[in-house]
């Protein structure tokens, strides 16, 4: 295996000392009713206390969200003293990219040396989400509403394209057939329930109890609410929304957050339960595919990424994504010569949902947790994002 | 004389309760104490207090001048020009308390006086200073300019400081540290070379003087400061939130640190806790060093608990091992603190441990629980708490305190006992009873059958329980889920309260606070005689809350009393209503009187003197039916007030018509079997255990 340079050398993430809530659907949890960013803090502190991380050890807080959420005009430093901890930090947003882009600029903060050891958090509420009202003159009715989340799902003000339409567009493009992605799909599905039977997914997904405003419990949230186990047979019955493209074969939206540590190098030891595990940050790209196309915008950055830490998939031990369609996998499978049964162990965004914002987080945790068990190596967590873009990062674990 | 350890009462130079009987009177009464301090009658002088417009000073102005009003001692409030108005906002307390017109009476004797800070204003001399108490800013220059001050004009006045921190030694003048809340906490700290008239003014005046030795800090702060450091330390060990480990805390030690700093002004409050700690930290070490996130809430005056736009989303549960941790971190830095106060011996041991229960809310008294635990198991505990803070090793304590922990003085912290060699006298202090209380009756018990002593008093001590009000209904938890508990709790309870109609020749029970209720009651009423003062009411609230008594209320009077007694004992147990000691006379108390005649009369009677009172026959058998039908005036309208007067009519039905051995069982079984039930679960016991015990 060739040894490739890092990016953010000084950066570690420390093993262990991550974790998200479940990713309910939207509108099946006490979630759909909080403040997210509230939520998010309050869940951070809890989550990185079953991980024995102090608060106190964090100095800088990355927060990412997509949806507005109330007080998020005060970003970091809100959902930071909703953790319990005053610390500085801010606040970043790129569509679904927000969860891998949060990491990756913890790590150029810590790689900086401008901090020691850095909280990411990403969050999400999808469900009743802020409608805006915006002045706009140029337009025929002088005023637009937009709610946030489906307004923009089936609107891309660049393209005037629904993003499901990108799905069907590069279906289309690399000939896909219906067949193979549901086959792909129901692989993704087992992939997730057998995660969930062995323990996988609760190695980092922590159950929360939620408070109604008289500080009574109206509920914990202690699975994916909304995910079923779907047969090959029922997929294939669905109905096509675009080509290849069926309400089986799309992510669902859904609310939750995610957090981790990005520490220094001494920092990560001390932080982590298991401190001979080194976890590094080894390459990262981002690509804008073309009109309307999405789904292979991840491709392209996995294709540029490779190109330039000169590895082949075949050094990686670990293959992950962002998949809000199926079709994704499938073009990725396609680009490579790669086998889609390899990638998406133990679940993927296809299955658990698209809360957005932590949705890349909870992956790369994942990512991780699976390399670790494979006792190291490369890992490769890509995936689409708004736009067209498609972002790629590889990480390394040792130990 | 001899005791089994020296009464509070006695370190106030107030002499020892078995005095107060033996004189057949109090040893000071308010007029002469109030004389003694202020002058006589026609030549009056006036008690100031400066910085009367701050949270400790207004408090203290209405405490005062409820009490010294109807002495005709002018209360002069004294604050610089401009400082905002505390005082207004007391009227309302006061109004509540006393009623409109009394209210009015008493702010008709304050008089507010404005100063610069450099001189006094003259219209104060027309009052006549004889007592400043002040409550300036804590800060010692200034505190110093200000004694100059008062003392260039009025050389004889005596000034007591209310300061939060600073020794006696420092200020140059004497110390009374209160207790929040200051309106009606009645504890006060007092530094004094030896006990002084001012200090028997206080407890003439029904206020609880507690005399304390010379040090930084005292002894309600370090433990509630560092209570609250502590409590800091545990949130963020376990990123608990503040309102959440609050709740662990309560349930641990008993009070809400961080709810309490927000409820007296988080702003005030956490300056005092943090100046509190730094001179502790300065004068002792790192034990006591401000933590980070206290320095932060100084600075900034902010709230623990979050704003109401965020109350808690996010429940914060800790595992068993989590918890232990935390009992780690917070029992372990207390118990360092208690053993340094120990060595210094900042008080007895008897009010030190009072004062944690009475001023910090502590569930148990931290000498109580120290004891409880024994010595090794405290020096594990702070030996786990040094391994998870090192820092705190550095600073010098006192393991060896602990190993004097069989002392007679550790060992009666709430019960003490005194005889004259014929008769004795058992007090406690403590207005609740609980297994602490239990264990040290039956040492006092047998300490009196052990000098040969079998007459004695039982009472209240005369200083720091100041009324009865029964069972500690936190002591129930255990027994709302295992029956067994409720069995072991009343029987073994029972058990003790027989002992003093069994063992002794005679005893007579003294009540002489304000009230007596529930499991006090029911314990007193085991005495031969049963004395109360004519202002003492009298009740047995268990129905209302609902429980069943578990002390032998419901037969142990009723074998006294005649057919007409029985039925007023048991309207007063159906109805859990409060009646007055007068009213009782008779079916349930022997004796009333005023205080001074009653006292005479117990000692009298203790000593042998058989006409003071008749003993009523106490029947060992099996009594007639109560005739429950001829009780009115019971129908409430509330199905569960009715499901536990059921209750607790079976429970008279069957104890009473069993006999006596059988009886104490009975009604163990009766109390055991309501304390598990759904009704009681939905009461006050179960409200409170669900709040406390089930987080």
């Amino acid at each position: 295996m060739r040894e490739v340079q890092t990016i953010f050398p000084e950066a570690r993430i420390p093993y262990g000392t991550w974790g998200c809530s479940y990713f309910p659907a939207w509108q099946t949890s006490p979630l759909a009713e909080v403040n997210i960013g509230q939520f998010a803090g309050e869940a951070m502190a809890r989550i990185l206390a079953l991980r024995k991380v102090q608060l106190q050890k964090l100095d800088y807080l990355v927060i990412g969200s997509t949806v507005p959420w109330h007080y998020k005009f005060w970003n970091a430093t809100v959902v930071s003293m909703c953790a319990g901890r005053r610390i500085p930090g801010f606040h970043v947003e790129q569509a679904c990219a927000t969860g891998l882009q949060a990491i990756l600029l913890a790590a150029a903060q810590v790689s900086s040396g401008a901090s020691e050891s850095v909280g990411v958090l990403t969050f999400d509420r999808t469900s009743d989400s802020p409608v805006g009202v915006f002045p706009e003159r140029r337009s025929y009715r002088r005023t637009e509403v937009i709610s946030d989340v489906w307004d923009n799902f089936g609107f891309d003000p660049a393209t005037g394209k629904a993003m499901l339409q990108s799905a069907g567009n590069i279906a289309r493009k690399y000939g896909l057939s219906k067949q193979e992605v549901d086959e792909l799909t129901a692989c993704r599905y087992e992939q997730y329930f057998k995660g969930r039977s062995s323990g996988f997914i609760q190695r980092c997904a922590v159950p929360l109890e939620i408070l109604n405003a008289q500080g009574k419990p109206m509920g914990v949230i202690d699975e994916d609410k909304g995910v079923k186990p779907i047969s090959l047979q029922s997929l294939r019955s669905m109905r096509e929304l675009d080509s290849c493209v069926t309400s089986g074969t799309q992510t669902h939206a859904a609310d939750g957050m995610a957090t981790l540590v990005v520490a220094s190098r001494e920092g990560a030891k001390a932080l982590s339960a298991r401190p001979e595990i080194d976890i590094r940050f080894v390459a990262k790209v981002e690509v804008r595919a073309g009109a309307s196309c999405m789904p292979e915008a991840p491709a392209l950055a996995v294709g540029q990424l490779l190109k330039n830490t000169g590895l082949s998939l075949s050094d990686i031990a670990v293959v992950k994504d962002h998949n809000p369609f199926a079709v994704n996998d499938a073009v990725f499978a396609k680009t490579f010569q790669y086998d889609w049964r390899k990638m998406n162990n133990n679940g993927c965004p296809l299955v658990w949902g698209h809360p957005q914002g932590p949705t890349l987080t909870r992956v790369v945790m994942e990512a991780l947790e699976e390399a670790v068990d494979l006792g190291g190596g490369y890992v490769l967590v890509f995936g689409c994002a708004a736009g067209d873009v498609g972002i790629a990062a590889l990480f390394k674990v040792d130990g | 004389m001899k005791q089994m350890r020296k009464s509070t009462l006695e370190e106030l130079g107030l002499g020892t309760v078995l005095d107060v009987f033996r004189n057949g009177k109090l040893p000071v009464d308010a007029e002469r104490a109030v004389t003694a301090v202020f002058g006589p009658p026609e030549d009056r002088g006036c008690m100031v207090i400066s910085g009367a417009n701050g949270v400790v000073g207004a408090g203290k102005l209405m405490q005062f001048a409820a009490r010294l009003s109807s002495y005709g001692v002018p209360m002069v409030a004294l604050d610089l020009a401009g400082s905002p108005d505390g005082i207004g906002k007391q009227l309302t307390g006061l109004r509540k308390a006393f009623g409109a017109d009394q209210a009015a009476e008493i702010a008709k004797n304050i008089i507010q006086l404005n100063y610069d800070g450099k001189s006094l204003p003259s219209a104060l001399k027309i009052y006549k200073p004889k007592f400043l108490l002040e409550a300036i800013p804590e800060k010692l220059e200034l505190k110093r300019a200000h004694y100059a001050l008062f003392r260039r004009e009025y050389p004889d006045l005596h000034i007591w400081s209310v300061t939060s921190g600073f020794p006696s030694e420092q200020l140059g003048v004497d110390i009374a540290h209160p207790a929040f809340p200051h309106e009606i906490n009645k504890i006060f700290e007092i530094v004094e070379k030896e006990p002084g008239p001012a200090s028997a003014l206080l407890w003439a005046l029904g206020l609880i003087p507690v005399e304390v030795s010379d040090h930084w800090s005292f002894v309600l702060d370090v433990f509630f400061c560092g209570l609250m450091q502590a409590s800091i330390r545990a949130s963020s060990m376990k990123n608990m939130p503040y309102w959440k480990t609050d709740k662990y805390i309560r349930k641990l030690v008993g009070p809400n640190p961080f709810r309490a700093h927000d409820a007296i002004g988080a702003r005030g409050a956490n300056f005092l806790t943090w100046s509190c700690l730094h001179h502790l930290h300065l004068q002792y070490g790192p034990l006591f060093e401000p933590v980070p996130e206290l320095v932060e809430r100084k600075d900034s005056g902010q709230n623990w608990y979050p704003p109401d736009h965020f109350r808690p989303l996010v429940n914060y549960s800790i595992s068993e091992q989590e918890q232990s941790e935390l009992e780690d971190v917070v029992y372990g830095s207390l118990f360092q603190m208690t053993t340094i106060m120990l060595h210094e011996r900042r008080a007895s041991l008897s009010a030190m441990n009072a004062i944690g229960e009475l001023c910090a809310q502590f569930t148990r008294g931290m000498l109580a629980n120290l004891r409880s635990r024994g010595a090794t198991a405290v020096l594990q505990t702070i030996a786990r708490y040094h391994a998870l803070h090192p820092e705190a090793a550095q600073t010098s304590w006192y393991p060896e305190e602990l190993n004097r922990m069989s002392e007679v003085e550790w060992q009666q912290l709430y019960v003490n006992a005194e005889h004259d060699g014929v008769a004795g006298v058992i007090h406690i202090s403590r207005e609740s009873y609980n297994s602490d209380v239990d264990a040290e009756l039956n040492r006092a018990m047998d300490w009196l059958l052990s000098q040969g002593i079998r007459r004695t008093i039982l009472c209240a001590d005369f200083h720091l329980s100041t009324q009865m009000v029964g069972a500690d209904t936190s002591e129930f938890f255990p027994a709302l889920t295992e029956r067994a508990q409720g069995i072991r709790i009343a029987a073994s309870w029972s058990a003790t309260a027989r002992r003093l109609h069994s063992d002794f020749d005679c005893t007579v029970g003294f009540i002489s606070g304000k009230r007596c209720m529930g499991g006090m009651l029911e314990l007193m009423m085991h005495c031969h005689y049963l004395f109360a003062a004519d202002s003492v009411v009298l009740s047995m609230p268990e129905v209302t809350l609902p429980v069943v008594p578990g002390m032998e209320g419901c037969h142990w009077p009723f074998r006294k009393a005649d057919e007409a007694g029985r039925l007023q004992l048991a309207r007063m147990l159906l109805t859990g209503r409060p009646v007055k000691a007068t009213q009782a006379l008779g079916w349930l108390i022997d004796r009333t009187g005023p205080l001074e005649t009653l006292l005479s009369d117990a000692w009298k009677l203790v000593n042998g003197d058989a006409s003071i009172s008749q003993r009523r026959h106490f029947e060992d058998a099996a009594l007639p039916p109560i005739q429950f039908d001829a009780i009115d005036g019971l129908d409430s309208g509330d199905a569960q007030l009715e499901q536990a007067r059921e209750a607790v009519r079976n429970t008279i039905r069957a104890a009473c018509g069993a006999g006596l051995t059988e009886a104490l069982h009975m009604q163990a079984e009766h109390s055991a079997d309501f304390m598990v039930s759904a009704l009681c679960h939905k009461g006050v016991v179960g409200a409170a255990w669900s709040k406390i015990a089930s987080i």
